[in-house]
């Protein structure tokens, strides 16, 4: 009994709710679409850190369409709706759950506060998308069915290890797993020569992962999380029998699948997967750290680190909870909220200012709140005007900051960046922070 | 659903088609609750309807067509600036336009005379960086930093940060009004050039009209540009600091400071807000509710319940804290000077300085009123009381112990006396009262507080500041014109004949007493059989029914 029961146990005797964090029931996430009170604090930057009236918003959906509909606020109250089938699934409702990068703003910037679980909602939206029939997007089936047809997004038929040269050399045996993922072995295929060049450089041996395939991230981001399980299963399982003690990947949405989303599809905590998972930058600020990464050749440019989502606010490692919910919304047995304080914000600025040369410029809006480009989790498929508006709008904050580059630890921010500044002749250079270190790091091989 | 279909067609004509929607999931995304300020409650649950429809225009003539626009067909409409203020912003009658200002965001500071000028869309931390970055801040009202500036100075605009100019409406200057017909006034010296810097005039002053006390909750047209006096700072900007949720802004010691200080009695913190008035130092004196600070402690309801449910009416009722903040406005000397005279003060009255963090969480820039719910999920501010400050101060036990009656549903705070503050270097005295509760109960006596928390001010004699529109105008007209129902009534009927802008305020709070059985009860106040509707109103809500 708590101590309010025993003062007064005649009067409140709230009774206690069952949930559980399950994205696959939306049920789990009525209290927190019903407790969603429009402070917007998922929409705007941190106030304290409001930079003023320039690049003052960190959700790209509700910056790219204004209606609060779009932003997570507005999805919380739809929600409702559909969780107790009371709306109509129409192509607009379709574009106002799907025209979102689940970039995790909003969770954090709910979660400064409050201790709701915006983000968790918004997957169990895509996952009652899926269950009701109405979703994902036919691109997004298109996709998925690239991928289990491939083994890859792209649907591409080519050799998944094309990109490996002869100065790549993987050991056969090593601590650490190296997961290439689809859009480094196929489209940002610099990204995966310089991790491994970095890793070369530093002396840190390293494995491939044999008949590696797509994470999953698109599939499960839209909803399809059986398929998705089925991924999960199959890619921990050969981690687990490979007997690597890291898995390690050089893209921020791999990271987020194999950190955070398989083991909510697994249901286990990240800490039982067997292995730990490390996104490149962990490593190599961990191996300059140890004096094992020497950069040396001089970069010498204006830089500014774009945040991506899933290796900041996104990251923090899984728990499955199942509990119950009583007085005054309080929950047994006690919940850690997700805050995102786990983010790998330090470790790509410690990287970034040990190269010589390297002038780091700060965008006003960085760490948590930094503003998604949209380029990942299927959304750049579906809806390319709000990736290159999102892309656009940090482009031009970067150069607002008078960066020349502006670089990031995702192969699918490195492409959206690129392509829209390709596209609108702008002049910003894009880069991968292993590119970057790649080209700072000593050469040769230890 | 949707509204008239013709308005809607003349309005996608001014806007574009990009601009206004009456897609169902849209509207529904601009629900008034279930959560949020008011939410849960029966006015709440009684009062809003899901809107037809909803438009975003981009300036002041885009406003004043459509305007025009609903005035022609009837269609009744409500200003959203950033929605936060629960129901009250949100239409109360089917087929109702909202018209969300979001995208009118206009901004501009005058450094030199030391005033902004901002349209709807802009809002409080955005207005307060670029005022720090000119030596400049404004009084963010404690309703958030995400409020829009406009809405919050219509309607309230206090915080701490009111004890150097604690009036609001000394802080608005020049105003552009869509009227309800869609004329466009332009108040203050605004009317007469484009310099908005008097508030008076040169040209008609009708802030009184547009705001009173507390405003009138958008219901007498539609505020499109307001200049905004800003208070000289000192020249550090305050910096950010931390990762979320611990975030925090950095003061300099020797420029800015709070500090808090542990009192032996509740008069001695009555003395200290009076005697730090006379004196005419610091920024800020404030006795807040003692279980904010369990807020502040706790990242979590369950974390806030841990510490709070260890408090005793006993441990409640003898913690004694006063929190003044000092600003070096001038130099540092001057806040030394400051600072000295606080501890004499201090020190006369028994008190004792406790550490205090080097930062600002919660009033500077970043009015974090969203922690108001950690605790139950529902929330309220049940009212401000403008006094003097004698008389606010007197406030406390008086709801206190209104409240006890009403515990539960509300929450069991061990009778905390609420909060209060000095505004107008101690001329005025401000107290509010803030009740929560778990809105999955039942909250029937939530809504009978609330209008029995008005009927003990009446009787009480205190000027609470929210009065009609916010509370039964016909309850808190007699009581404090006597006429003042019939004045607010007499100028609805003048410039919104139709009732088209926020229907039916400021008669809505009397709707629900009418319409919410459980209200009934309580309801000893006298009212006209029918309410001044004019006829078109009253068949509309024949038809809803
Ligand atoms: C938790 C909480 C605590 C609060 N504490 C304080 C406090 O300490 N101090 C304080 O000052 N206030 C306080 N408030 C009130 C708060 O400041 C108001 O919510 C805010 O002023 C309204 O701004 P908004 O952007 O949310 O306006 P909205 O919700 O958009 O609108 C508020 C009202 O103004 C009308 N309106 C909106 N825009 C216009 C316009 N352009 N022209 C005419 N009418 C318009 C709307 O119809 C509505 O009736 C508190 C509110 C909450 C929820
Ligand atoms: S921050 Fe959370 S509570 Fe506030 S509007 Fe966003 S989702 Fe709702
Ligand atoms: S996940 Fe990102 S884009 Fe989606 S609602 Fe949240 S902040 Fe906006």
């Amino acid at each position: 009994m708590s101590v309010i029961d025993k003062k007064h146990p005649e009067r409140y005797d709230t009774p206690k709710e069952p949930f559980a964090l399950d994205i696959e029931n939306l049920s789990n996430f009525v209290y927190d679409m019903q407790h969603c009170i429009k402070c917007k604090g998922c929409y705007w930057v941190d106030h304290t850190y409001m930079p003023g009236m320039k690049h003052s918003v960190r959700c790209p959906s509700n910056l790219w369409k204004e209606f609060d509909s779009y932003g997570a606020f507005g999805k919380m109250r739809i929600g409702l709706k559909l969780e107790k089938n009371e709306i109509e699934w129409t192509d607009h409702l379709l574009e106002l759950i799907y025209a979102d990068p689940l970039c995790g703003a909003c969770d954090v910037g709910c979660k400064r506060n409050l201790d709701l679980e915006v983000g968790l909602t918004l997957e169990a939206l895509r996952v009652k998308a899926v269950q009701d029939g109405a979703g994902p997007l036919p691109v997004h089936k298109d996709i998925t069915s690239d991928i289990l047809e491939t083994g890859n997004c792209y649907g591409a038929k080519k050799d998944r290890r094309a990109w490996m040269d002869a100065s790549v050399k993987p050991a056969e045996k090593a601590d650490i797993m190296y997961f290439v993922g689809c859009s480094s072995s196929y489209e940002n295929t610099g990204i995966a020569s310089a991790v491994t060049k970095v890793m070369q450089s530093a002396g840190i041996p390293y494995m491939l992962m044999e008949d590696e395939t797509c994470c999953g991230n698109i599939i499960f981001s839209v909803g399809l999380v059986d398929e998705a399980r089925k991924i999960a299963e199959k890619n921990v399982e050969k981690v687990r029998k490979s007997g690597a003690k890291v898995l390690m990947t050089g893209c921020a949405e791999c990271y987020r699948m194999w950190k955070v989303d398989y083991p909510k599809l697994l249901n286990i905590r990240t800490e039982d997967l067997g292995f730990e998972v490390k996104h490149f930058i962990e490593v190599a600020e961990e191996a300059l750290t140890e004096g094992k990464l020497k950069l040396v050749n001089p970069v010498n440019q204006r830089i500014t680190y774009h945040d991506a989502c899933n290796v900041s606010r996104n990251c923090d490692p899984w728990e499955p909870y199942e509990g119950e919910r009583g007085w005054m919304g309080t929950v047994e047995p006690r919940l850690a909220r997700r805050r995102g304080r786990h983010g790998l914000y330090e470790q790509a600025r410690t990287l970034l200012r040990a190269i010589p040369g390297i002038d780091l410029a700060e965008m006003p809006r960085m760490k948590e709140n930094s503003l998604c480009c949209a380029g990942g989790r299927g959304t750049k498929q579906a809806f390319p005007e709000l990736a290159e508006f999102a892309a656009r709008d940090r482009l031009e904050e970067a150069r607002y900051v008078g960066a020349e580059t502006v670089v990031s630890a995702c192969p699918w921010c490195r492409s959206n960046f690129s392509e829209t500044a390709e596209k609108d002749g702008e002049k910003t250079g894009v880069l991968d922070i292993a590119e970057l270190l790649a080209m700072a790091a000593e050469t040769g091989e230890k | 659903m949707s509204i008239n279909k013709h308005a809607y067609q003349a309005i996608e004509a001014v806007v574009g088609r990009n601009y206004i929607t009456d897609d169902p999931a849209d509207c529904e995304g601009y629900r008034s609750g279930p959560g949020g300020y008011e939410s849960g409650t029966g006015y709440e649950r009684v009062m809003t309807k899901i809107a037809g429809a909803v438009v975003m225009p981009r300036t002041t003539e885009d406003v004043q067509k459509i305007v025009k626009i609903c005035g022609r067909f009837g269609v009744p409409f409500v200003p959203y600036s950033t929605g936060f203020y629960g129901p009250r912003s949100h239409p109360h009658m089917e087929h109702e336009l909202i018209i969300d200002m979001k995208r009118m965001r206009d901004f501009e500071i005058d450094e030199k005379h030391f005033f902004i000028t901002v349209q709807p869309g802009v809002i409080y931390s955005q207005i307060q960086q670029e005022c720090f970055e000119k030596g400049a801040y404004v009084v963010i009202g404690g309703g958030g930093a995400q409020t829009s500036a406009v809405a919050n100075l219509l309607n309230d605009g206090w915080s701490p940060l009111s004890f150097r100019v604690g009036l609001p409406q000394r802080r608005i200057l020049g105003m552009e009004v869509v009227m309800p017909d869609g004329e466009i006034v332009k108040m203050g010296s605004l009317a007469d050039g484009d310099d908005p810097f008097w508030g008076e005039g040169i040209g008609p002053d009708l802030r009184g009209i547009m705001r009173g006390y507390t405003g009138l909750l958008g219901c007498l047209g539609i505020c499109t540009r307001m200049a905004i006096k800003t208070l000289p700072f000192q020249p550090e900007i305050p910096k950010p600091s931390g990762i979320s949720p611990e975030t925090a802004l950095q003061l300099d010691p020797k420029r800015v400071r709070w500090i808090n200080f542990t009192m032996p009695s509740l008069e001695s913190i009555e003395q200290a807000h009076i005697m730090i008035g006379n004196a005419e130092i610091g920024g800020a004196v404030t006795k807040v509710p003692v279980f904010w600070r369990a807020i502040a402690k706790a990242e979590c309801k369950e974390d806030f319940w841990d510490l709070w449910l260890k408090e005793t009416e006993e441990s409640v009722s003898n913690f004694f804290l006063v929190r003044v903040l000092l600003i070096g406005y001038t130099s540092e000397e001057q806040m030394d000077y400051d600072y000295h005279v606080l501890c004499d003060i201090i020190e006369e009255l028994g008190g004792k300085e406790r550490r205090t963090k080097p930062s600002d969480e919660s009033w500077f820039k970043n009015a974090d009123s969203a922690g108001m719910w950690l605790m139950t999920g529902s929330y309220v501010s049940v009212d401000y009381v403008m006094d003097t400050f004698t008389q606010a101060f007197k406030q406390g036990p008086n709801y206190r112990d209104l409240k006890a009656k009403y515990t539960p549903p509300l929450m069991p705070d061990c009778k905390d006396l609420g909060w209060f503050q000095s505004c107008e270097m101690g001329h005025l005295g401000y107290y509010e009262y803030l009740i929560y509760w778990d809105q999955r109960e039942d909250t029937n006596g939530m809504d009978q507080f609330y209008v029995e928390s008005a009927k003990m001010n009446i009787e009480n004699g205190c000027y609470p500041a929210l009065l009609g529109a916010h509370q039964p105008l016909y309850l808190t007209g007699p009581a404090y014109g006597p006429g003042y129902h019939e004045w607010i009534l007499g100028l609805k009927e003048v410039f919104d004949p139709q009732w088209i802008c926020h229907p039916p305020l400021p008669l809505a709070h009397d709707e629900f007493v009418e319409r919410a059985e459980w209200m009934h009860e309580v309801k000893n106040w006298e009212t006209p059989e029918e309410f001044p509707y004019p006829e078109k109103l009253k068949e509309n809500m024949r038809l809803e029914k």
